[in-house]
């Protein structure tokens, strides 16, 4: 096992990846921003390192200073988090050249999962279902309108190196292709400085479902189930659930399988996500693969009490697993709501500053995963993640009733500040979302109906 | 704390002030450092100092109420400017923490030399090479005074102003953080 581990991040994550440290008895480096100097990791963590101002690209994601920061605290491992470097195989091939164990995916194979033409290649000759369309990327116009009439409009045009919702667009007639087409090129050369793109069939209200997974270098593969993601809002997920109530017993089992073949079918080692959407008629197609631990895993915790980040740092270790498959059983149902500083009645815009009054709620099977304390800054540089709040529940409907309990106990007040709190109470009293029945748009009509009903009044 | 020449017979506050000097002295030794907090203690007193925040000096409350004084008693703050602690832009540090006591010696005027990012300190270009800067030494404000290296990357740090080297704050070859303090210059002028 290793000695110490210094954690590439910062806020909630950092915290929760240093207490995972600190339980399997590894000593722990944070490193920090100039403004981060004060923040709850840096206070728990064994050691702590400045690495830069506040800004990110001369901070958490400055490699030289990263590296440097673990080579100076003779750490033998690095946890990236989410986010930041977390997905970079450049710089997980830097830490691999320094002698730093990168708590993650391999490089190689951080690169073909992270490239989404190879990843759906991949996976679709390991047994995963795709929706229909192509895996190449699609050279030219004329190609694009035949991919489109052989499997019919609806079509998605996405950039090959896209991703966070950019670099896409709905051809929803055979007139707008050539437009669009070239616009998603031209959009995807600009952003991500690689104009290939894809298409495939559009589904227009999907769930979101994604299977957990935890791959060792011993050949051995868990999946932990799936997680529903539906309550998202411009691709920014507010509201996760475990499990999704859309699946039987027998698909769950077949979709874990799978997507445990798939991985480890690559090589895959390390904690890691499968996105799939899910159709009216219960079809999974996979959409892409994200290498990395990711913010709502706590909802997978709590219904398999396993601790995936203490996984995580195991199998990077070179240890097997501490579970098996069949150790995994499913248990209730948990939820977690993301408590943002966005005022939901301005289009969620950033609304940070100080929190004079941060009480967040206790009770049973409540958790909260923040590095909040009154008196800290949300600062602009970074983002705007106060808390996740997760509860546990035998069942969804008393999830849901827990949920808005610990919601109304959670005390969040600074200048300036709003929080994402009124907006969860409000969805959880939807009857809509309370019946299941949540697709990728539910946000976006639940706040158009919302809009409505106070132009009416 | 105006007169406390005619307090000088009281031990307490000899103690009090041997004490205070310990402290001083091992916050400029921690400047650059990670450590946020630390406490002195001598007998009865102690002198806890937290980074970037007013300085207190706690006195066993008997003390305090018969000393009559209370300037430094009572756990009132005796000085701030606690020197720019973290947080505070580089350009901003234009002073080591410093703190005062009555009339003890007059603020800490020397400038520090920042590492501009986190590596291994260098006094020299190369091994055996002379060192770009000795103790006692002008420098002159652009010229280079050491070296951060990073990923083979040999990063030239330069004098901000011009002025002459007081302390080497970092062992040669040692890793330091960003804006860990790696020199002082005392101003030209002084």
């Amino acid at each position: 096992m290793f000695e110490k581990v210094v954690i590439a991040n910062r806020g909630e994550i950092a915290l929760r990846v240093a207490r995972a440290c600190r339980e399997l008895g590894i000593k722990s480096v944070a490193l920090y921003s100039t403004c981060d100097a004060e923040s709850a990791v840096v206070k728990f963590a064994d050691e702590a390192v400045h690495v830069g101002p506040n800004h990110p690209g001369k901070s958490y994601l400055h490699i030289p200073n990263v590296i440097g920061a673990a080579l100076k605290t003779g750490a033998d491992a690095l946890h990236p988090g989410y986010g930041f470097l977390s997905e970079d195989p450049f710089f997980a091939e830097i830490c691999a050249n320094n002698g730093i164990t990168f708590i993650g995916p391999k490089p190689d194979v951080m690169e073909k999962v992270g490239d989404k033409a190879i990843a759906r290649d991949l996976m679709q000759k390991a047994g995963l279902p795709l929706l229909p369309g192509t895996i190449e990327p699609v050279g030219t116009v004329d190609e694009a309108f035949d991919i489109a009439a052989s499997i019919g409009y609806p079509v998605i045009i996405k950039a090959v190196a896209g991703g966070g919702g950019r670099g896409m667009n709905v051809v929803r007639r055979e007139e707008d292709m050539a437009r669009l087409y070239q616009t998603t090129r031209a959009t995807a050369q600009a952003v991500f400085k690689d104009s290939a793109v894809y298409i495939e069939r559009y589904l227009d209200a999907p769930r979101h479902t994604e299977i957990q997974l935890v791959c060792d270098s011993h050949g051995n593969g868990v999946y932990f189930f799936e997680r529903d993601c539906s309550v998202q809002r411009r691709h920014q997920k507010l509201i996760e659930e475990a499990p999704s109530i859309h699946l039987s017993d027998g698909q769950r089992r077949d979709i874990g399988e799978r997507a445990v073949k798939g991985a480890l079918s690559v090589g895959y080692t390390g904690a890691g996500t499968m996105e799939f959407l899910l159709d009216d008629d219960g079809n999974l197609s996979f959409m892409e693969m994200n290498a990395r631990i990711q913010v709502e895993h706590p909802v997978s915790e709590m219904i398999t009490s396993v601790d995936l980040i203490q996984e995580q740092i195991r199998v990077a270790a070179g240890e097997p697993m501490s579970v098996s498959q069949d150790q995994v059983k499913l248990s209730g149902h948990a939820m977690e709501c993301r408590v943002n500083a966005e005022d939901p009645d301005r289009d969620f815009a950033p609304a940070a500053g100080t929190l004079d009054v941060y009480v967040p709620p206790g009770g049973p099977w409540t958790r909260v995963d923040s590095h909040c304390y009154p008196g800290w800054s949300i600062a602009p540089f970074y983002d705007s993640l106060i808390a996740k709040l997760i509860v546990w529940a035998p069942t969804r409907p008393e999830a849901i009733e827990r949920m808005d309990r610990a919601l109304s106990e959670f005390q969040i007040e600074g200048r300036g500040v709003r929080t994402t709190i009124p907006f969860h109470r409000r969805v959880l009293a939807n009857e809509q979302f309370r019946s299941g029945d949540v697709s990728t748009d539910f946000v976006e009509h639940f706040m158009a109906r919302e809009a409505a009903a106070v132009a009416a009044l | 704390m105006s007169d406390n020449k005619a307090q000088h017979k009281n031990p307490d506050r000899d103690m009090i002030e041997s004490v205070w000097a310990e402290a001083r002295d091992l916050v400029r030794k921690l400047e650059g450092t990670t450590v946020q907090r630390f406490a002195v203690a001598a007998g009865e007193y102690r002198i806890e100092i937290e980074r970037g925040a007013p300085v207190a000096v706690s006195l066993p409350a008997g003390v305090a109420a018969s000393d009559g004084e209370g300037a430094i008693a009572s756990g009132q703050p005796v000085a701030t400017g606690a020197g720019p602690g973290l947080g505070v832009a580089p350009g901003a540090r234009t002073a080591s923490g410093v703190f005062t006591l009555g009339d003890a010696p007059a603020a800490d005027n020397r400038i520090p030399v920042l590492a501009p990012l986190v590596g291994t300190f260098y006094r020299a270009s190369q091994p055996g090479a002379k060192p770009f800067a000795e103790v006692g030494e002008v420098v002159e404000a652009g010229k280079p005074v050491c070296i951060v290296e990073a990923m083979k990357m040999m990063n030239e740090v330069v004098a901000g102003e011009t002025g002459k080297v007081a302390e080497i704050a970092v062992e040669n070859g040692e890793w330091v953080e960003f804006e860990q303090v790696l020199m002082y210059l005392e101003p030209a002028e002084a």
